[in-house]
Parts: structure tokens; C-alpha cells; sequence
């Protein structure tokens, strides 16, 4: 209890009939790179909106540090500084270069000087191997580096976790292994991770939990090495045997 | 003679008599159109941005009810001002607000209630073309602005309206040049603008004809400068269509720059073309 970032409890998501999420349970620990693996439609991305509060839940907690944000009455921006979040399509600020992206949010939303905000945003730039490129718009750069900006532009918001939604869904195969690199970095650093992602090699090597959903449940969970050496359940079984044949 | 002689001829002694009115004539069209785009712009970006907050289901039933309110009334402010004339709402508004109060409110002047008007009906047009503006940025820049905690007015100001008044640009553009033109109506109501100048004028000389080509040339003088300023303002907020990479070292290594020793290229000792130094 002392150590999770976050419980979910009982977690549900319904549009209109549609049932998108069923009776969520997990937790995110302090250090913990949880993996979130699944096919398509099973509800993977909604989870992590959820959790965000992009997404309100149709019923369930969540609860950060203890405490319910899934209900009335919670100040959700407040809550999202501490939540950060990487986009399968980047969503980049289109009016702003590279650096003032990962200003903005430091100057606005925890009202940091311009100084501290920049020194900060060129710190995690240069993390990422972005720091030479501050000046470029979000249109004159590739995918990849779109990419690597959006991670640099969440961890400069210092948060306690960061979300990862299917992060190299949108890239070329070749921009695919700048971005994996990045978080892999993060995760050794031991930032907490929940990362939805089809990149089976990446939830095996560098994440310390691997969840499985299937049609808006969690179907297995475990270490990478329960999960992919040795799967419980059919469902898992026929997903990950899928993957393997391509 | 020469009907272009005599032309010449008869607006050189128009001119001379009268430039004074034509010129401030002018200025009073060029402060009118300038002034009044800039309301409305402000009129329209306000209502554009009222229209479009969001609604949560989980918001109280009092916030739901005041914003479905503001919409309507919004919705009617802009259907009666974009459908009526310009110059029908100038004398109803005029003559009719001290019609209904007895003379007690009235407007102090004409240029005053032209201002009101020609203002009030850029509003109803820009209103519509930001909520364009605003529809068709990318909802995911909001979700980004959003997931680092920037409430909806942040994401606004700093976010989406920026793109917006870059993308709406051109309709502002747009309205500023019928304005210049469209505040020629506002002669009904006695307002002593360009086009009231040449009624005055033609009237007194019945120089009707070299009168309107004074102020052919001169509207039209008016709106070219007006549509340049505008195509370099649009330049200018596009930015620079390059950037600079920003490294102190060249030889930094950074991302792109670092080749692995096994990969080959031309620039380390695997390659053939690599030679030692002397």
C-alpha cells in the first residue's frame, strides 16, 4: 500500500451499450514498468485514458496515493500534472517549437520560471536526443523524433508515472527502435511506466509486469517470463502464438 | 475633347476644391473598417470559444442549463445580424433606440452608432468562422495540452486559439475588405464617409461621374494595401520554413550523429576510404 501510485477498482467503461471495460482491477507500484498487451479493440488504449481521466468511468475507483479520482468533485488537471501522458499520435503543440513544448506546461501549470522551465525542458531534451533541434516546429521533423519531444515533454512535468499509449504505433518501422530506446532508458532509471504497446520484445525485456486483456478484461497477469514462457490461459496462449508466427 | 482629357481635367478641379473632404472621408472609412474588424474579431473569438465548452455529464444540471442559454442567445445574436442588411440595421438601430425610450437613449453621434453596428456585424460572421477555426484543430493537441494538467482555458489561449487566428487569418482579411467597401451604406444614416463624401460632393458640382472615378481609385487603393498588409501579417505568423539546429559543439554527439563502429561508414578506420592521418 505505502509504494502504488495507483489502484484501480472495479473499473467499468461503457459507450452507450457498448461495454469497453469489465471489472478492472490492478495496481501500479512505485518503480514498476507495467506492460499492457492485447489485441486491438480490447480495450487497452480506454484503460489508459481512464486512468487519465481523459475517459470518465462509468463506474469503479481509481485511486492515487490513496485517494479517489474517478469521482464528482476532483480537480482533474491538478491530477494530470502528476500523470503524464505519451499519445500514439503525438499531439505536439503545432504553434510552438520543440522547446517551448516542453516550456509551456512547466510555466502554465506549475508556474516555474521561464528559466527553470527551460533549463528543465533542455535537461530532458538532451535525454532523449532531441536538445539539437529546439528550434524546429513540430512539422519539420519526423515521426521518431516527434515522438521522443512528446516524452520529453511529459517527463518535464516531473510526473510519478507516465503512461504510454501504443507509443510507436504511428512510426515507420525504422523510427520504431529511437523511441523504444528512450523508454527503455527511462525504465532503467526507474521510472514508473504503464505502457500499452504491441511491441512484444520490448514488454518481455523491459517491463516488470505483463498484463493481457481480452474484450475489456484483464485475462492473465504476471512477470514477463510467466506470461510469455508460460501462459495460463487459451486466450493467451492464441494471442501470443499469433505474434510469434508473424 | 478628349473624354479621358476632360476627366482628367474635371477631377484636378474636383480635387483641388475638395480633397480635403475626400481625404477625410477616407479616414473616416479606413478607421471605421480597421476599428470595427477588430471588435468583431473580438466579438466573434468570444463567442466562438463560449460555443464551444465542453459538457461533461457529470456537470451540475445549473452549468448545463447556463451554457444551453448562452448558446442560444448566441445562436440568435448571429442569425439576425447575418440575416438582415447592414443598412437596415443601422437605421432600425438609429431611429428605433430612441423610438422605444422616448428619445431619453440615443446614440451621442452617427459614427458612433456606425461603430456599433459594422462591429457588432463582423461579430456574427467571425462568431462562425472561430468555432470553424476552432472545430478543425486536431482534438488530439487538446488531449496532449489536457494530459499535462492545462485546464480549458490554458489549452485555449496558449493552444488552440493561436492556430485558430492563424487559420482564420484569411476570413479576418476577408472582413476587413468588406468592411472597408460595406461601410459605404452607412451614408443612410448620415455618417460622413467616403462614399457619403461623393453623394455631398456630386450633389453641389453634379460631377457624378468624375466624382465615382475619384472614388474607384481611391477604394481600391485602399483594399490592395489592405489584402499586401495582410498576406506579410500571414508570413509573418507562419514563421521561419527552416529551422536551425541548436549545438554549441558540432562534434557533439547526439542523436543521428552516432554510428556504431561495426556499422562502416565513410568516417571511421573500417571504411576504405578512411586514412590515417600523417
Amino acid at each position: 500500500m505505502s509504494d502504488s501510485i495507483l489502484q484501480i477498482h472495479h473499473l467499468s467503461k461503457a459507450f452507450g451499450s457498448n461495454v469497453v471495460l469489465r471489472d478492472i482491477d490492478f495496481t501500479v507500484n512505485q518503480g514498476d514498468v507495467v506492460s499492457v498487451i492485447g489485441a486491438s479493440g480490447s480495450g487497452k488504449s480506454t484503460l489508459l485514458r481512464c486512468i487519465n481521466l481523459l475517459e470518465t468511468p462509468t463506474s469503479g475507483d481509481i485511486l492515487y496515493h490513496g485517494k479517489n479520482v474517478a469521482g464528482k468533485g476532483v480537480n482533474a488537471p491538478a491530477y494530470r500534472a502528476h500523470v503524464g501522458m505519451v499519445f500514439q499520435s503525438f499531439n505536439l503543440f503545432n504553434n510552438m517549437t520543440v522547446l517551448e513544448n516542453c516550456m509551456v506546461g512547466q510555466m502554465k501549470v506549475l508556474k516555474k520560471s521561464k528559466e527553470a522551465a527551460r533549463e528543465a525542458a533542455m535537461q530532458y531534451l538532451q535525454k532523449v536526443g532531441m536538445a539539437p533541434y529546439i528550434n524546429a516546429k513540430p512539422s519539420q521533423i519526423s515521426g521518431g523524433q516527434k515522438q521522443r519531444v512528446a516524452i520529453a515533454r511529459a517527463l518535464a512535468m516531473e510526473p510519478e508515472v507516465l503512461l504510454f499509449d501504443e507509443p510507436t504505433s504511428a512510426l515507420d518501422p525504422e523510427m520504431v527502435g529511437e523511441v523504444l530506446t528512450v523508454m527503455q532508458g527511462l525504465a532503467q532509471e526507474g521510472m514508473t511506466m504503464l505502457v500499452v504497446t504491441h511491441e512484444m520484445a520490448f514488454a518481455r525485456d523491459v517491463s516488470t509486469r505483463v498484463v493481457y486483456m481480452n474484450q475489456g478484461v484483464i485475462c492473465e497477469q504476471g512477470t514477463p517470463n510467466q506470461v510469455f514462457g508460460n501462459p495460463q490461459r487459451q486466450e493467451t496462449k492464441d494471442f501470443l502464438a499469433r505474434f510469434r508466427n508473424n | 475633347m478628349n473624354p479621358f482629357v476632360k476627366l482628367g481635367h474635371d477631377i484636378v478641379r474636383l480635387w483641388t476644391t475638395y480633397s480635403s473632404q475626400y481625404l477625410m472621408g477616407m479616414w473616416n472609412t479606413i478607421y471605421l473598417a480597421v476599428v470595427c474588424t477588430a471588435i468583431g474579431c473580438i466579438i466573434g473569438l468570444l463567442c466562438g470559444v463560449l460555443n464551444t465548452i465542453p459538457l461533461a455529464p457529470k456537470d451540475p444540471p445549473v452549468k448545463r442549463f447556463l451554457l444551453k442559454l448562452l448558446h442560444g442567445i448566441i445562436r440568435i445574436y448571429v442569425e439576425v445580424f447575418r440575416g438582415t442588411p447592414m443598412i437596415l440595421q443601422a437605421v432600425f438601430i438609429f431611429h428605433g433606440l430612441p423610438y422605444f425610450t422616448n428619445g431619453a437613449v440615443r446614440f451621442p453621434s452617427e459614427l458612433m452608432c456606425a461603430f456599433f453596428v459594422v462591429s457588432i456585424n463582423t461579430g456574427a460572421y467571425m462568431a462562425e468562422s472561430v468555432r470553424g477555426g476552432i472545430i478543425s484543430i486536431d482534438p488530439g493537441q487538446t488531449e496532449g495540452a489536457k494530459a499535462i494538467g492545462m485546464t480549458h482555458w490554458q489549452t485555449m489561449f496558449y493552444v488552440i486559439l493561436p492556430q485558430t487566428l492563424r487559420n482564420i487569418l484569411p476570413q479576418i482579411g476577408n472582413n476587413l475588405i468588406i468592411n472597408l467597401k460595406d461601410t459605404s451604406v452607412l451614408s443612410i444614416i448620415a455618417v460622413a464617409e467616403f462614399f457619403a463624401i461623393h453623394k455631398s460632393v456630386a450633389g453641389t458640382t453634379f460631377a457624378f461621374f468624375p466624382s465615382a472615378a475619384i472614388e474607384m481609385v481611391g477604394y481600391l487603393t485602399v483594399t490592395v494595401i489592405a489584402s499586401v498588409l495582410l498576406r506579410m501579417v500571414e508570413k509573418k505568423m507562419d514563421g521561419k520554413a527552416s529551422y536551425e539546429l541548436a549545438q554549441v559543439d558540432p562534434l557533439t554527439m547526439a542523436a543521428g550523429t552516432y554510428n556504431h563502429p561495426d556499422k562502416k561508414s565513410f568516417f571511421d578506420e573500417h571504411s576504405k576510404e578512411y586514412k590515417e592521418d600523417k
